[in-house]
C-alpha cells in the first residue's frame, strides 16, 4: 500500500481541501482590509469597500465552485472499485455517485451564499462549507466505523459554525449552540455504542463485524450498542424524538447553512446509516412486521419512521414560519425514508437514497426560495410570502414546484420517491407485514398536502399587503441565486417526468 | 436503421419548447410570439421531412426506439418511438398544415389581445399531436392524446370573455374524456393481458404476434373499449355533439385541430391499433370491425343530413368534418385501411383550406357567420373564391383533379366489397350525394348571387391569409398526383407494396359511379338554389328553399336531430340529479365526518406543538432573548433548561432499547 496510490485514490478529498485552503487564502488577502474599513472609515469610502468585499466574495465564490467542479472530475476518475486499510476508504460505484451529489449540493450551497449579504466573511463561510463537505465524502465513502465516527465530527463541527455564522443575528447563535449541544451529545452516545460494538466484534469493518454478529447469539449488551449507534444517526436525519435541534437550526442559521444542514448532510447520513444497518447490522435485522415483530434493528428504525411522521406532519401544520415549517416537515420526510431502510435490500435502500437525494434537491431549492423572500421583505414567516406570485413569478413558480414535489403530487420528482419508497416497503416482507407502516405514510403524506397548500395560498392567492412597487425586484439581481434555484427546480420536474436517470444509477450502483 | 429514428422525439419536443418559450413572453411581445411558433413548426416540418426519407427508401419500413421510463420490482414501465410510413406521411401531413394554419393566424389574429397566449397554444397543440404520431406506445400515445385534448380546450376557450366559448370549451373537454375513459379502460386490460403497452418491441409488443396471442377472445372487447376513445375524440355518433359547438374558438384553431388533425386522431388510433381490430379476422370480418363500420355509416349519414340546414358557414363545415371522419371509420371497418388513411391526409389538406377560407370570410365581412348575410363574394374576394371552390370540390367529391375525388373513389371500392352486407355501400352513395350538395349550397349563398348586409364592405384578405390558401389549394390538387389508380403511389406506400405505373386502371366503373352522384348532388343543389342568391339586396336571404318545401323535416334537421335535447333530458339531466345527491351527502354527511376527524388532528396537533414549543424551546428561547449574550446563555444553559432537551434524548434512547429487549 504505497501513499501515492492512497493519495491517487482520496483525491477528490485532497482537491476539496486544497480548495478550502485556497478559498481561505483569497478571504484573509482581500476581504478582510475591506472588512475593517467598513467598521472603521467614514460613509464615502464604505461603498469602495463594500464593493471591493462583493468582488472578494465573488472571487471566492468561484474558486469554491471551481474546486468542487475540480473534485467531481477527480471522482469521475477514480477506479470502478478499491479497498483501502479494511474499508476505512472504499470506492464502489455507489460512493462515487453519492460522493458526486454530495459535491452538486454544495454547489448549489455556495451558489445560494452568493446573495447572502448577512455573511460578513464570505471566505471564511465557505471554506467551512467546503470542509463540511470532506466530512460528507468521507462518511460517504467509509466502511469502517472509526473512520465514519471521523467523518460525523468532521461534518458536525463544521455544521455547528455554520449555523452559528451570521454572528449579528442571536437566533443564528442560539441555532448553532443548540444545535452544537444536542449534536455532542448524541455524538457521545455514537461513539459508546460504536465502542460496544467493537469490544463485542473485536473489529470496526463493517463486513467483519457483520460476519462476526452472525456467529453470535442475541444479547443486552450488543441490544444497547446497536441502539446507541442508531441515536447518533437519528439525530443527523432529525428522527423524532431526536429532531428537537432541527426547527431552531433551520430557522435561526443562516440560509445556505440550513440549506446544506437538511440537504447535503442528511443524504450522506443516510448512505452511512444504510450501509451500517444492511452491511454492518445485517445479522440483527429484525422484523418490524405487524405479525411478527423479532427484536433486530429494523423494529428500531420503524418505530423512529412512525413516530417521525405523525409528529412531523402534525407539528407542521401548527407552524406559521416556512423555515420551521420546512423543519418540522424534514422531520417526516426523514420517517418516510427510514421505510426504505425498515424494508432493507436492494429495493428499499436504492429507494431510500432516491428519495433522500430528490428531497435534498427539492429542499435546497425551497431554501433558495426562502433566502430570496427574506431579503426582499426581510422575514419568512408565511406571511412574508403572500403575494410572492406577483412580486417574482418566477419564484413563485419554483416555489410551488418544490412545495407540491415534497406534497408527493406527479409529475414530479417526489411522487416517483414515495411511489418507490411504499411499494419497496410493501413488497419487503411477506403478507404485507409492513403494511401498518405503509399506511400511516399514506396518512402522514395526506396530513402534508395541508401545509404545504397553505405556503401555495399564501404565495398564489393572497395579496402582499405593503405597496408592492419597491419590492418588485428586477429581473437581472442575483441572476446567479435565481438560475441555481431554476436549475433545482427543472431537476425535480425531470426527475418527475423521467425518474429512471437517477433511480436506475442507483439501483445499478448498489450490489 | 436510420439515424432519425434517435432523434424523433424532437419533432414533438420542438414545437413543446417553442410553446414553453412563448408562455413566458409579456402580451406585448407578438413579433417574437409568431415568430417563436412559426419556427418551431418549421424545424418539426423540416425534421418530418428528413424522418419521411428512410420511409420512401424501404418498402414497409418500420424502426422503432424505446426505452424505459420507470422500474418498480421487476416490472418496467417501457416507452418508445415509432417510424413506419403511416407515422411518417401523418408527420408530414400535419407538420405542412400546421405551418400553413401558423401562418394564416399571423394575419387573423392580427387584432386579437389573446395573441401570444393563442401562439403558445397553437404550438402546444402541434407538438402534442405530433407526439400522438410517434408514439411507439399506447401509453405515450395516450399521454399525448391527453395534452392534445387540453390544449383543444384551452383554444376553444381562447376568448375566456364569452360564455358560449367557455362552455364550448367545457363541453368539448368533457364529451372528449368519456369516450377517453373507454380508452384507459381499455389500455389496462390490454396491459393486463398482453403485460406490454408497446406496439412494436422486437416481436414482443402488442401489435405483433406474440402479444396477439396472449389477448385471445378479450381483444374484441379492447378494441371496441379503445374504439370508444376514438368515437369521442373524432367526433363519431354519438359522441359528435362537442364538435359543432367547438366552432366557438377561433376559426384557425377550428381549421387545424377540429378538421385537419386532432379530430382525424381517433382515426389514427384505429389505424394504429388495427391488428387490435383485425385479430381472428374471417373474411376480413370481425365483430369490433363491424361496429366500426356502423357507427360510420350512422355518423356519416346524420351529420350529412344535418349540415344541409345549417345557417353558419362553420357549423357546415363542422358538420362535413364529422361525416367525412364517419366515411373513413367506414373504410377502416371495412378493411379499407389505406384508403381510410389517404382521405385522412387529403381531407386534411382541403378541410384546412375550406375552414381558413371561411375564416377569410368571416374577417372580409367583419365577423359574420351567418351565410344568409352573405352573398356575391366572388367579386370582392377573388383568391379566397377560387381557392374556395377548390376546396368544395375536393370534398364533394369531384373526380379527376381534385384529392377527394380518388380516395372517396378508393372508399366506396372498398365498401363495395364487405361481405357482411351491401347496406353500406348504397347508404354511402346517399352520403356522397348529400356532401355535394351542402357544399353546392353554401358557396352559392356565399360567393354568388347578391351582395347582402354582412357583405357590403367585404374585402379581401391580406397576403400572410391568402398565400397559405393557395398552398392549402396546390395540397389539395396535386396530392391527387399519388392517388390514382392508374399510379396508386400513396395507397402502396402505406400498404408497404411497391408502385407500378398502369394507365387501364384510370378508368374504373366506380369513377362513373361517383362522377354520376357527385353531379346529381351539385345539379340538385343548383336547382333548388338558383333562386336562393338573387333576392332583393339589402334583405338577408328569405326562407330557405328547402324549408319552403319540408318544414317539419327542415326544422327537424336545423336543430340537430334534438340530439343536444335529447342528451340535456337524459345524461344531463340525471348527472344533475347525481350531483345534487351528492352535494346533500358532502354536506351533511362526509363533512360533518372530515370536521370530526379534523377536529381530532387538531387537538393532537396542538398538543404537541405546544409541548414542543412551549415545553421545551420556550425555555432555552426565553434565555436567550434575556442573556443578551453567548456566556451568559452558556452559563444559563449549564443551570438547566438545555437538560430538558438532552433527557429526552436519553429517555427516547432508554424506549428504543426497552422495545428491543421487550422484543427478544
Amino acid at each position: 500500500m504505497s501513499y501515492l496510490e492512497l493519495l491517487k485514490l482520496a483525491s477528490p478529498e485532497a482537491i476539496v481541501v486544497i480548495t478550502v485552503l485556497g478559498v481561505l487564502t483569497i478571504g484573509l488577502t482581500t476581504g478582510r482590509e475591506a472588512a475593517g474599513a467598513t467598521v472603521s472609515t467614514a460613509q464615502p469610502t464604505r461603498n469602495a469597500s463594500r464593493r471591493s468585499s462583493t468582488r472578494s466574495a465573488a472571487l471566492c465564490s468561484f474558486v469554491a465552485v471551481l474546486g468542487l467542479a475540480v473534485a467531481i472530475g477527480a471522482v469521475l476518475m477514480l477506479p470502478r472499485n478499491a479497498t483501502l486499510f479494511g474499508g476505512m476508504l472504499v470506492i464502489t460505484p455507489l460512493t462515487s455517485l453519492f460522493k458526486i451529489i454530495c459535491i452538486a449540493l454544495a454547489v448549489f450551497t455556495v451558489l445560494l451564499t452568493t446573495s447572502e449579504k448577512s455573511l460578513r466573511h464570505p471566505g471564511e463561510f465557505l471554506a467551512i462549507v467546503l470542509l463540511a463537505t470532506v466530512g460528507l465524502m468521507l462518511l460517504v465513502g467509509s466502511e469502517e466505523l472509526l473512520m465514519i465516527f471521523i467523518g460525523l465530527e468532521l461534518l458536525g463541527l463544521s455544521l455547528y459554525v455554520m449555523a452559528a455564522f451570521d454572528k449579528s443575528d442571536l437566533r443564528s447563535a442560539e441555532a448553532g449552540l443548540k444545535y452544537f449541544l444536542f449534536g455532542s451529545t448524541s455524538s457521545a452516545f455514537t461513539l459508546f455504542g460504536i465502542s460496544l460494538i467493537y469490544g463485542m466484534s473485536g473489529t470496526t469493518g463493517l463486513a467483519a463485524i457483520s460476519a462476526k454478529l452472525a456467529t453470535t447469539t442475541v444479547q443486552p449488551l450488543l441490544a444497547v450498542g446497536v441502539v446507541m449507534t442508531l441515536v447518533g444517526f437519528a439525530f443527523k436525519i432529525a428522527a423524532a424524538p431526536f429532531h428537537l435541534w432541527a426547527p431552531d437550526a433551520y430557522q435561526g442559521a443562516p440560509v445556505p447553512s440550513a440549506a446544506f444542514i437538511a440537504s447535503g448532510s442528511k443524504v450522506a447520513s443516510f448512505v452511512v446509516l444504510g450501509k451500517i444497518v444492511l452491511l454492518g447490522f445485517a445479522p440483527v435485522h429484525g422484523s418490524a412486521a405487524w405479525h411478527g415483530m423479532v427484536a433486530g434493528w429494523s423494529p428500531v428504525l420503524a418505530v423512529l419512521a412512525a413516530f417521525s411522521i405523525l409528529l412531523g406532519n402534525l407539528v407542521a401544520l401548527a407552524q406559521s414560519n416556512v423555515r420551521r415549517l420546512l423543519a418540522y416537515s424534514a422531520v417526516a420526510h426523514g420517517g418516510y425514508t427510514l421505510l426504505g431502510l425498515v424494508a432493507g435490500g436492494r429495493d428499499g435502500f436504492s429507494a431510500a437514497l432516491f428519495y433522500t437525494t430528490t428531497y435534498a434537491i427539492t429542499l435546497v431549492g425551497a431554501f433558495g426560495v426562502v433566502g430570496f423572500v427574506r431579503r426582499e421583505t426581510g422575514g419568512d414567516d408565511l406571511s412574508n410570502f403572500s403575494g410572492l406570485c406577483s412580486r417574482s413569478p418566477l419564484m413563485a413558480g419554483c416555489m410551488a414546484i418544490f412545495m407540491l414535489s415534497l406534497a408527493g403530487i406527479p409529475p414530479l420528482a417526489g411522487f416517483f420517491g414515495k411511489f418507490y419508497l411504499f411499494s419497496a416497503a410493501l413488497r419487503a416482507v411477506p403478507n404485507y407485514g409492513l403494511l401498518w407502516l405503509v399506511a400511516l405514510a399514506l396518512f402522514g403524506s395526506f396530513i402534508s398536502l395541508y401545509y404545504y397548500l397553505m405556503v401555495l395560498k399564501f404565495i398564489f392567492v393572497d395579496k402582499w399587503a405593503e405597496a408592492g412597487a419597491d419590492h418588485r425586484s428586477l429581473v437581472t439581481d442575483h441572476v446567479l441565486q435565481k438560475s441555481a434555484i431554476c436549475l433545482l427546480a427543472a431537476a425535480v420536474l425531470l426527475l418527475g417526468v423521467m425518474p429512471e436517470i437517477l433511480a436506475a444509477q442507483i439501483l445499478a450502483a448498489i450490489q | 436503421m436510420s439515424l432519425i429514428i434517435h432523434y424523433l422525439w424532437l419533432i414533438p419536443a420542438v414545437p413543446l419548447v417553442a410553446s414553453l418559450a412563448i408562455l413566458s413572453l409579456a402580451n406585448a411581445w407578438r413579433r417574437s410570439a409568431a415568430a417563436l411558433a412559426v419556427a418551431g413548426q418549421t424545424a418539426a416540418l423540416a425534421l418530418s421531412a428528413v424522418a419521411f426519407l428512410p420511409t420512401l427508401q424501404t418498402h414497409g419500413f418500420r424502426a422503432v426506439q424505446n426505452f424505459t421510463w420507470f422500474t418498480f420490482g421487476d416490472n418496467a414501465l417501457r416507452l418508445g418511438f415509432v417510424l413506419d410510413p403511416l407515422a411518417a406521411a401523418m408527420l408530414l401531413m400535419i407538420s405542412l398544415v400546421g405551418l400553413c394554419i401558423f401562418v394564416f393566424s399571423i394575419g387573423y389574429m392580427a387584432e386579437d389581445k389573446n395573441f401570444v397566449r393563442f401562439f403558445a397554444y397553437l404550438s402546444f397543440f402541434s407538438g402534442a399531436m405530433l407526439g400522438v404520431v410517434v408514439a411507439n406506445s399506447l401509453l405515450l400515445l395516450f399521454i399525448f392524446w391527453e395534452l392534445v385534448g387540453l390544449a383543444s380546450y384551452l383554444l376553444i376557450g381562447l376568448w375566456i370573455e364569452r360564455p358560449s366559448a367557455a362552455a364550448a370549451a367545457k363541453k368539448a373537454f368533457i364529451t372528449t374524456r368519456i369516450g377517453d375513459m373507454g380508452f384507459f379502460v381499455g389500455m389496462l386490460w390490454l396491459y393486463n393481458r398482453s403485460g406490454t403497452l408497446l406496439f412494436y418491441d422486437d416481436g414482443k409488443g402488442c401489435l405483433e404476434s406474440a402479444g396477439l396471442a396472449m389477448l385471445g377472445a378479450s381483444a374484441t372487447f379492447i378494441a371496441l373499449l379503445i374504439f370508444f376513445g376514438a368515437v369521442g375524440k373524432s367526433g363519431q355518433f354519438p359522441l359528435h355533439v362537442w364538435l359543432p359547438d367547438a366552432m366557438e374558438g377561433p376559426t384557425p384553431v377550428s381549421a387545424l385541430i377540429h378538421a385537419a388533425t386532432m379530430v382525424a386522431a381517433g382515426v389514427f388510433l384505429v389505424a394504429r391499433v388495427y391488428p387490435l381490430f383485425s385479430l381472428g379476422a374471417i373474411n376480413g370480418v370481425t365483430s369490433s370491425l363491424t361496429v366500426v363500420v356502423w357507427i360510420g355509416v350512422t355518423t356519416a349519414l346524420m351529420a350529412a343530413l344535418i349540415a344541409i340546414a345549417q345557417a353558419d358557414i362553420k357549423r357546415i363545415l363542422a358538420y362535413s368534418t364529422v361525416s367525412q371522419l364517419g366515411l373513413m371509420m367506414v373504410s377502416l371497418g371495412v378493411g379499407g385501411m389505406a384508403a381510410g388513411i389517404m382521405h385522412l391526409l387529403a381531407h386534411g389538406f382541403f378541410k384546412a383550406l375550406l375552414f381558413l377560407g371561411s375564416g377569410s370570410v368571416i374577417h372580409g365581412c367583419h365577423s359574420e357567420q351567418d351565410i344568409r348575410k352573405m352573398g356575391g363574394l366572388r367579386r370582392f374576394m377573388p383568391v379566397t373564391f377560387v381557392t374556395y371552390a377548390i376546396g368544395m370540390m375536393a370534398l364533394s367529391g369531384v373526380p379527376f383533379f381534385f384529392s377527394g375525388g380518388w380516395t372517396k373513389e378508393e372508399i366506396l371500392h372498398a365498401v363495395g366489397h364487405w361481405p357482411p352486407s351491401r347496406a353500406p355501400y348504397y347508404l354511402m352513395f346517399a352520403g356522397v350525394v348529400l356532401t355535394a350538395f351542402y357544399m353546392t349550397r353554401q358557396i352559392i349563398y356565399v360567393f354568388f348571387g347578391n351582395s347582402r348586409t354582412a357583405a357590403k364592405q367585404a374585402h379581401e384578405s391580406p397576403p400572410v391569409m391568402t398565400i397559405p390558401l393557395i398552398v392549402l389549394a396546390l395540397g389539395a390538387i396535386l396530392l391527387s398526383i399519388v392517388l390514382t389508380p392508374a399510379w396508386p403511389w400513396l395507397h402502396d406506400y402505406l400498404t408497404g407494396e411497391s408502385v407500378h405505373f398502369e394507365i387501364g386502371r384510370l378508368i374504373q366503373p366506380m369513377l362513373f359511379v361517383s362522377l354520376a352522384l357527385v353531379s346529381a348532388g351539385i345539379g340538385i343543389a343548383v336547382w333548388m338554389y338558383r333562386k336562393a342568391g338573387v333576392q332583393d339586396g339589402d334583405r338577408p336571404a328569405d326562407i330557405d328553399p328547402l324549408e319552403h318545401a319540408q318544414p317539419a323535416l327542415f326544422r327537424f334537421l336545423a336543430n340537430k336531430m334534438w340530439i343536444d335535447e335529447l342528451y340535456a333530458r337524459t345524461v344531463i339531466a340525471f348527472s344533475w340529479i347525481a350531483a345534487l345527491l351528492s352535494d346533500w351527502m358532502d354536506r351533511y354527511f362526509w363533512d360533518g365526518l372530515v370536521r370530526g376527524f379534523g377536529a381530532i388532528g387538531q387537538v393532537f396537533a396542538m398538543f404537541t406543538a405546544g409541548v414542543d414549543e412551549r415545553g421545551i424551546n420556550t425555555g432555552v428561547d426565553e434565555t436567550t432573548v434575556g442573556a443578551r449574550g453567548l456566556g451568559r446563555l452558556m452559563s444559563a444553559a449549564h443551570s438547566g433548561q438545555i437538560q430538558i432537551y438532552l433527557g429526552i434524548v436519553a429517555i427516547g434512547m432508554l424506549a428504543l432499547l426497552l422495545l428491543y429487549a421487550w422484543l427478544a
